[in-house]
């Protein structure tokens, strides 16, 4: 058979699977394509949120980029980076391994599936509830102030403080994603084949060697993918932040999100806040497009 | 969460309503006029509070009064309203009558992009002007860029609200700490408390107690021109001088003198509210608004009232606004209901139960502590003395007001750099109002 004749017969099906993708390309549309549109366009005006819209140009970027509090904000993303991602996925992956290699094995299976559950609990939580929760605790008249001056330390006002209310924040979300990567990890380590591990042992390997030669290119894609999502989920945090702290005190704990959502409501600065969100959206897309390229040529490369 | 495709999601609705808005004009139900149809009212009052009660009896009143009406009352959040009032009222969704927020950035806005009706000729022709006094018309009269003090009608207030100093009774016995008149003998009462290791004055720096007391001790060196000048740009506003730099100075003195406590930056009004009703707070600077649940959840100990002292002006002004949409179909109906809200029989419902009604019969008003808080109300409107609220000027100006009070308590910047911030965004605020 001639390869053009091969090319027309592979090509017929793939046409025909087109239409499957219909339905999400409509939703694509109709959901993100076209509000995203009218957002870019709303962040070239200036508007109240009432009567028309005053087309304004690259203004509110402009102001955007002179905005002390909007630097801020992603200052203060770069802290809830290392909060939701950096350390959960390398605390996630200690614990994993930890749980399934050694608690596992000395005390089965079910001991370790209770302790990947507590660590997963306040993911349960809804965000919001998280916060209340901690906010009760980091009170001047709460439990770890009450547990603080018990040991002879004074009482603090940690989230009213600005040099430990951003500190505060980032121990809570810590607390509340730790669960995430230690469960996506301890599924992707049933899959690892144990003769490997049992072979590395017989060899005297020790945990660690085991740990950096076995477990973590083993896993190497989940580590991607929480990686991915938890670097997501730091760039538009909100939740925590509206619960604890209100963004303050005097902006301390300000990201961007909570900054597009006071411009919008409470400033009613429709332009602004819709300029704001468009350079978080811009920017998430830029960072997972970025990820994407790099585990595929990881996995290219392995 | 709001993540950036739920404020994308926003955006777009907002745009389809202002195109809504662009496509609809206003209409008058004839049926409003035969005294039948359907009456839609909404306000954000709890059923339990003075407002929630004279409303219920006043919507009783309308129906026995329209028999042929049928009244659709919903009651919704405060931040349904406040989030979403504009987008309802450009729609054909609006009600008939709504109880809505007063000032330049609320009411003030919506009527100035022609949401809401001008009640001028009704105001007068039914004699609602008469029963308030200038400073509570103040916040329902806007001119035409919406800045309130003048121009149109586009609300009518019927109850009033001010910031008083509220005391623990019972404390001030125990530590033999007399009621003070002067803001001398409130600071040495204060210093009485310090010295027997006791926080005088509750306060929370997350939310509007802060930015309240800051504006009170301004005040106290303020005159009605400041206020005119602060909140109705009448005139330059200066953040380096008096009566603003001695209310940021003073605000931190108190500080550091232990009168508010260094750690309350991060509490709540809330938590402010509830440690006074505990007793473990002997003093508070707040609103009317906590007066209907201080006398019903305070059992434990005696308390009382006392004006700010030395004060003559004070923040305080109308409660909210009854305002009727431009999209009102019964907007007759909606005057009716109105001055239903004014006559003396449901104010006096307002006064019994802990509100400041502007029209009560006095004589019926029982309660002798009620009776005491509008007193002090009268007694603050007729010397002319309501100074409105420090956020009001300008939109977002809350959060900026917050923002330097967590700062003046927890020391991270100097009354100076607060008064910096305050006048930057101020200044800014205004201008945008002003330039459109």
């Amino acid at each position: 058979m001639p390869s053009s004749t091969l090319s027309r017969v592979q090509a017929r099906p793939s046409r025909g699977y087109w239409w499957y993708l219909l339905p999400g390309a409509i939703a694509f549309t109709v959901v993100v394509a076209v509000p995203f549109a009218a957002n870019i366009y709303l962040s070239l005006t200036k508007w109240s949120g009432i009567g028309d819209p005053r087309f304004v140009g690259l203004d509110n970027y402009t102001r955007l980029l002179h905005d002390e509090v909007f630097w801020t904000s992603f200052r203060n993303t770069a802290a809830m980076v290392i909060a939701m991602v950096v350390v959960p996925t390398l605390a996630g992956l200690v614990l994993a391994a930890t749980l399934f290699d050694v608690i596992g094995r000395r005390f089965g299976p079910k001991a370790a599936s209770f302790l990947r559950a507590t660590f997963y609990l306040p993911q349960v939580l809804p965000v919001v509830v998280a916060g209340i929760l901690w906010g009760w605790l980091l009170r001047p008249d709460g439990a770890v102030n009450a547990f603080a001056e018990a040991i002879g330390l004074g009482a603090h006002d940690w989230l009213g403080d600005p040099g430990t209310a951003l500190p505060m924040v980032m121990l809570v979300m810590i607390w509340v994603q730790i669960g995430y990567p230690v469960v996506i990890f301890m599924a992707a380590l049933q899959r690892v084949d144990p003769d490997l591990y049992e072979a590395a042992e017989i060899d005297g390997a020790s945990w660690w060697h085991r740990f950096t030669a076995i477990t973590l290119p083993q896993i190497r894609p989940e580590t991607f993918v929480v990686t991915l999502t938890c670097t997501i989920a730091a760039l538009k945090v909100f939740g925590p932040v509206w619960a604890l702290t209100r963004g303050g005190p005097n902006n301390a704990t300000t990201v961007p999100s909570y900054f597009a959502y006071n411009a919008f409501f409470n400033k009613l600065q429709v332009g602004y806040g819709a300029a704001v969100a468009t350079a978080l959206t811009l920017l998430i897309v830029a960072i997972s497009i970025g990820f994407l390229k790099a585990q595929g040529r990881v996995e290219e490369a392995s | 969460m709001r993540s950036p495709r739920t404020m994308i999601s926003i955006g777009a609705a907002l745009v389809s309503l202002a195109l809504v808005l662009a496509g609809c004009g206003g209409q008058d139900d004839d049926a409003a006029q035969s005294g039948t149809g359907t009456f839609k009212l909404w306000h954000y009052e709890s059923a339990n509070g003075a407002m929630g009660k004279a409303w219920d009896k006043a919507i009783e009143v309308f129906k026995a009064e329209h028999p042929g009406v049928t009244v659709e009352f919903e009651r919704k959040a405060f931040e349904q309203i406040q989030q979403n009032a504009s987008m309802i009222l450009a729609s054909d969704q609006a009600p008939d009558l709504m109880e809505y927020n007063k000032g330049n950035a609320t009411a003030g806005l919506l009527s100035s992009k022609g949401l809401l009706t001008d009640l001028s000729d009704e105001v007068t022709g039914r004699g609602w002007d008469k029963l308030l006094s200038p400073s509570l018309q103040t916040t329902a009269r806007y001119d035409e860029k919406g800045v309130m003090g003048s121009g149109s009608w586009f609300g009518v207030p019927n109850y009033g609200e001010y910031v008083m100093v509220y005391y623990n009774k019972d404390l001030f016995q125990q530590h033999g700490v007399a009621v003070p008149k002067t803001l001398d003998e409130l600071t040495k009462a204060m210093d009485t408390f310090v010295a027997k290791k006791i926080t005088p004055l509750g306060m929370a720096g997350a939310e509007y107690p802060a930015g309240q007391l800051y504006y009170q001790l301004a005040l106290s060196k303020a005159d009605r021109s400041f206020v005119d000048n602060y909140q109705l740009y009448k005139g330059p506003v200066s953040f380096d001088a008096d009566p603003l730099k001695y209310g940021a100075e003073t605000f931190r003195q108190w500080v550091d003198k232990g009168y508010v406590s260094q750690r309350s930056a991060s509490l709540k009004a809330e938590d402010m509210g509830t440690a006074f009703i505990a007793g473990k707070t002997p003093m508070i600077v707040s609103g009317s608004w906590w007066y209907g649940r201080f006398s019903s959840e305070i059992k434990k100990f005696q308390w009382g009232t006392f004006l700010f002292p030395g004060n003559k002006l004070n923040a305080g002004s109308s409660g909210n606004l009854w305002v009727v949409p431009e999209q009102s179909k019964n907007k007759k109906l909606a005057y009716d209901f109105i001055d239903i809200t004014m006559r003396p029989e449901i104010q006096t419902i307002l006064g019994n139960n802990g509100g400041v009604p502007v029209n009560a019969d006095l004589a019926k008003v029982t309660d002798l502590k009620n009776k005491e808080l509008i007193a002090n109300f009268a007694a603050i409107t007729a010397a002319d003395g309501l100074a409105f609220y420090p956020d009001w000027p300008v939109p977002g100006y809350y959060d900026v007001l917050v923002a330097g009070g967590q700062s003046l308590i927890n020391g991270s910047k100097n009354p100076q750099q607060v008064l910096t911030e305050l006048g930057k965004a101020y200044e800014q605020g205004v201008s945008e109002i002003e330039n459109g």
